[in-house]
């Protein structure tokens, strides 16, 4: 390894997407009169004209491992220490529509989140915790739209009326095919189950939020900020596309879509790349889909604060890279914010990490002033020349992306797995060469450092046996009968063009039915995605 | 280490390389494959043929694909934290097949608690997605040789 | 032809794979020192050739059609990816790689880099398909990318040539015109749910039609094809089916055998002499031409294996 010790870095003349960066930028390079007003169209300076005094962003936290009853502890513990939303990671079997018993997914119950193989399962994590009174954000994907069936029917149980239900699912295919892999089933039926989980959601439980189309995953798979966006609102148009030929409104269901970004620490392209995001969004929705209604072209999105751009050298300056990042996202103007702990990037986070993360965005709300007035930035010089630059260059990537053929088709020909991967190659011999800096661990290093974990949180083992004898039992107990036939009908459904899955995946999962089963009936119709290894 | 001396381990990486048969493979149900085709590439760009798998494979799918290929190395890319027991399925299963000699190497979020455990298994390298790639390349080189 | 030999011995996949990289790798020295070695063969296997511009959709359908064809027959799978030649090395099975498929005992795939081959072939291509063919396959099926020439030498190496085109390849057809007869004995359009598939089919057939009709009376079908169609990948295989039958009662089998053989021979000393004749220089290449020949000839032995070392 070259020693960077004696080699100083330099403030580089580009920003890390490429956009060329000037020394100074004066009056001249802003157009005063196109920068708008918070609360107005095209909403570059936010889609709120009361910002964060009007409501603060939602301090959002991960959870969820090993069993449901772990996870219900550990959800209650972060509710009382202020806590306003839950979210919940699901295991991978889970995610990728394994049961726990079969033999992929033994190694990986309960390990990267809770393991929800039936309704049992949803009532366990949900104990004394109600829904009418909490937001719920599932990570889930392949499965998100059985997974929303099954809140929605520990709801039906709790008693709580569908329209108190307030969350979200990320539910967003599109970039599990290129940057996160719990795709099950094929292109098109799969953004068929996600129009139906979303129109389905809107009429039942219209406040909650159906979607959220990440760019995070694509942003860890190397995309640079610019791509990240590009790539996401192109995402975002094709779910559009989608949910308008199974009969949507655009009108109603363009106010429940919502999206996901990671920040990372280029501070400046970070803000402008959220206020370049909203513009153009709002372009769209405009110009392209005739939305009338504000609310219907409103940009929404949360951040997730650190994930790849956390190392593990010197934990704690990643305490200070969250912090920087949560301010961008502030300034950024973003509707939730998680912050990432400062030992995520080499174990499970402890209590104390997960606490200092919920910290850092209270401090930066209540103590720094900077949510206090509505876009601080907004007609700096500066960044209102680098949100135009970095416009121009997303919207020259969804050029690129159409004349394609557009996303589906570049997804199922690998054209933007093979792009990530390039970029991620040549982002990670920026690193290795320094001339990326990352503190710590390429420069600035200490010399002799010994990376100790401090608390090393430990799953346990024994955790995923009890998992799998539980779903056995559920197995046992259920009535065998009702089970077979609403996954028929299901089946049935999936068939048919015209129908919406969402009440027969509701009634599987009433019926004890496991996501395995229900994924099994939907496979039977449709097949299963054949990943084109592209290189 | 000094430039040179980079250059040199380098230039030694790709002589060995150069030809040899290397099975980039993810097992279980982690769908996070930058890093695979990361290390792919980079194996690429210094001689070494490639075959890489895709996601999701079980264990019996890789030993079988890295026998038939008759790969020299089979790199297991993993980041969901089941490597212990997927690495000890693969290993199983090549050895089932005759394949025990083939070098195994892993890549991924591998806590070093669980070091000792894959070096048992017969693991030759574990290499964390931090590591600078051309440290990896002339490790897995040097162990190939 | 179809069905397990009982004769045939129980695949060791283990020693086939390592013969194959010791067959990928040898040099023609050790080619020839190996097949003094064998005993002479008797090719057993059907040989299919699929070849195609990159982006037709090929390897996704190669990979279709050996699956399908494997419940019925061993068939091992040789695809072939090129080299990249900056670095020399190589991304190889770039396609669709089958896990759990019900014939997956009798399914054999192996993945090669063109390497430093002057046709879009992998060196050594011949003894890797006659390797292939003792370890007892009923068919090989033997894939590779590319347009212009490696068309042509697959023609050769495989009793059923086919050619897999995508709407848009109308250029294509149109320059090769009556050559496009003596590529392949079944076209197939690929993506054929794609606008101008059938245009396309339309375009190869008014092509084969202008042909005159040649000694052979093989009309070569023109089948539209589709990944997400299973249905079109069946007829696919029953046109290959009634090709290889129809090769029983009409090809010249000692004639394809000769030209396998040719292209063997002239392959090892085409690399032979690549290799030798690429590092000359000037004050070689500035004797009399007599002199040269001559050196080359006494190194060429030398470089077969025939006599020993001495440097240039």
């Amino acid at each position: 390894m070259i020693d960077f010790t004696k080699v100083e870095p330099r403030l580089s003349q580009m920003s890390p997407s490429g956009i060329n960066v000037p020394v100074r930028v004066g009056a001249d390079a802003v157009h005063a009169d196109s920068i708008g007003e918070p609360g107005a169209y095209p909403f570059t300076r936010g889609i709120f004209e009361d910002g964060f005094r009007g409501r603060l962003w939602t301090i959002r936290q991960y959870s969820g491992f090993g069993t449901a009853e772990e996870s219900n502890e550990r959800y209650r513990f972060l509710l009382d220490r202020g806590q306003t939303g839950l979210s919940v990671a699901l295991d991978l079997p889970t995610q990728c529509g394994l049961d726990p018993n079969e033999e992929m997914a033994k190694p990986e119950v309960g390990k990267v989140g809770v393991s929800l193989s039936t309704l049992a399962e949803a009532e366990i994590l949900f104990k004394g915790i109600d829904l009418g009174k909490i937001s719920t954000s599932f990570t889930i994907n392949g499965t998100a739209a059985i997974v929303y069936a099954m809140y929605l029917a520990v709801a039906d149980k709790q008693g709580v009326a569908r329209d108190k239900l307030t969350g979200t699912i990320q539910n967003d295919i599109l970039k599990e095919y290129v940057a996160r892999g719990t795709w099950i089933f094929p292109v098109r039926p799969s953004m068929r189950l996600i129009a139906d989980s979303i129109l389905y959601s809107n009429t039942e439980t219209p406040r909650f939020n159906p979607i959220s189309i990440a760019g995070a995953h694509v942003r860890d798979a190397g995309a640079t900020a610019v791509e990240e966006i590009a790539y996401t609102l192109a995402n975002g148009l094709a779910y559009v596309d989608e949910l308008l030929r199974r009969g949507g409104d655009v009108e109603k269901f363009a106010k429940r879509l919502s999206f996901f970004f990671y920040v990372h620490m280029d501070f400046f392209e970070e803000v402008c790349k959220f206020r370049a995001a909203r513009r153009i969004w709002a372009r769209l929705m405009k110009e392209r889909y005739g939305v009338l209604d504000p609310k219907a072209q409103h940009f929404r999105f949360g951040v997730v604060c650190g994930g790849s751009s956390l190392v593990a050298p010197q934990p704690y300056n990643n305490v200070v890279r969250v912090a920087v990042e949560t301010m961008a996202a502030v300034l950024g103007g973003a509707q939730s914010i998680f912050t990432c702990a400062l030992d995520e990037a080499y174990q499970i986070p402890t209590e104390f990490s997960a606490e200092l993360a919920v910290r850092t965005q209270q401090i930066i709300a209540y103590e720094s002033g900077i949510g206090r007035t509505v876009d601080p930035l907004g007609g700096s010089y500066f960044v209102e020349q680098h949100t135009d630059q970095i416009e121009a260059a997303v919207l020259k990537v969804m050029g690129e992306i159409e004349n394609y053929g557009g996303v589906e088709k570049a997804i199922e020909e690998g054209w933007i797995q093979m792009r990530l991967a390039e970029r991620a190659l040549q982002r990670k011999l920026h690193i290795d060469s320094g001339e990326t800096v990352v503190v710590g661990q390429n420069h600035f290093r200490n010399p002799d450092e010994v990376c100790t974990p401090g608390e090393v949180f430990r799953l346990d083992p024994a955790a995923a046996g009890r998992v799998i004898e539980r779903h056995q039992k559920v197995l046992q107990t259920r009535q065998q009968s009702d089970v077979e036939r609403a996954l028929k009908r299901l089946e049935a459904a999936a068939a048919k063009d015209k129908e919406n899955l969402l009440p027969y995946l509701i009634e599987c999962c009433h019926t004890y039915a496991t996501v395995g089963e229900m994924v099994g009936s939907l496979r039977a119709q449709w097949g299963e995605f054949q990943e084109p290894v592209r290189l | 280490m000094t430039l040179k001396e980079n250059n040199e381990a380098r230039d030694r990486a790709e002589t060995t390389l150069r030809g040899r048969r290397i099975l980039v493979a993810k097992p279980g149900l982690d769908g996070h494959d930058i890093g695979a085709k990361i290390i792919a590439l980079a194996l690429r760009n210094a001689g070494a043929e490639v075959i890489y798998t895709g996601l999701r494979k079980s264990a019996q799918y890789i030993a079988r694909t890295a026998i038939d290929e008759g790969v020299d190395a089979v790199g297991l890319s993993i980041l969901s934290g089941s490597h212990c027991e997927l690495v000890a399925q693969v290993v199983a299963h090549l050895r089932e097949g005759g394949a025990g000699d083939t070098q195994v190497f892993v890549g991924g979020t591998i806590p070093e608690s669980d070091h000792e455990q894959l070096k048992a298994l017969g693991v030759r390298g574990i290499y964390t997605s931090d590591m600078p790639l051309e440290r990896v390349i002339n490790s897995l080189a040097m162990e190939l040789n | 032809m179809g069905g397990a030999n009982a004769a045939s011995p129980v695949l060791d996949r283990r020693a086939l794979g390592r013969r194959l990289s010791v067959l990928a790798n040898a040099d023609t020295a050790a080619v020839i020192a190996l097949d003094a070695q064998c005993t002479p063969y008797r090719p057993m296997a059907q040989r299919i050739g699929l070849t195609g511009s990159p982006g037709a959709g090929k390897s996704t359908l190669g990979g279709r059609l050996a699956v399908l064809r494997s419940l019925q027959r061993r068939i091992g799978l040789l695809a072939i990816d090129p080299s990249s030649p900056l670095t020399g090395g190589a991304i190889l099975g770039d396609r669709i790689r089958m896990d759990e498929v019900a014939g997956v005992e009798r399914l054999y795939v192996r993945s090669l880099a063109s390497r430093s081959s002057a046709d879009g072939l992998a060196p050594n291509i011949s003894e890797l398909l006659v390797a292939m063919d003792s370890a007892g396959f009923d068919e090989l099926l033997l894939e590779t990318v590319g347009v212009g020439q490696v068309e042509h030498a697959v023609r050769h190496q495989v009793d059923t040539a086919v050619l897999v085109l995508v709407p848009g390849a109308g250029d294509y057809v149109q320059a090769m015109k009556a050559g496009i007869m003596e590529l392949a004995d079944i076209f197939v359009v690929n993506k054929s749910d794609l606008p101008g598939a059938a245009q396309l089919v339309a375009e190869i057939q008014g092509v084969l039609h202008a042909c005159p009709p040649s000694v052979t009376d093989w009309v070569p079908p023109v089948i539209r094809t589709s990944v997400s169609d299973a249905h079109s990948v069946a007829e696919l295989s029953a046109a290959i089916d009634r090709h290889q039958c129809w090769l029983n009662t009409h090809a010249d089998a000692a004639q394809r055998q000769l030209q396998r053989q040719r292209y063997r021979l002239r392959s090892l000393l085409e690399r032979q002499l690549n290799e030798m004749v690429s590092s000359l220089d000037p004050t070689f290449l500035n004797q009399p031409l007599h002199q040269q020949v001559q050196s080359l000839l006494q190194c060429l032995q030398v470089g077969l294996g025939a006599s020993s070392p001495r440097k240039l």
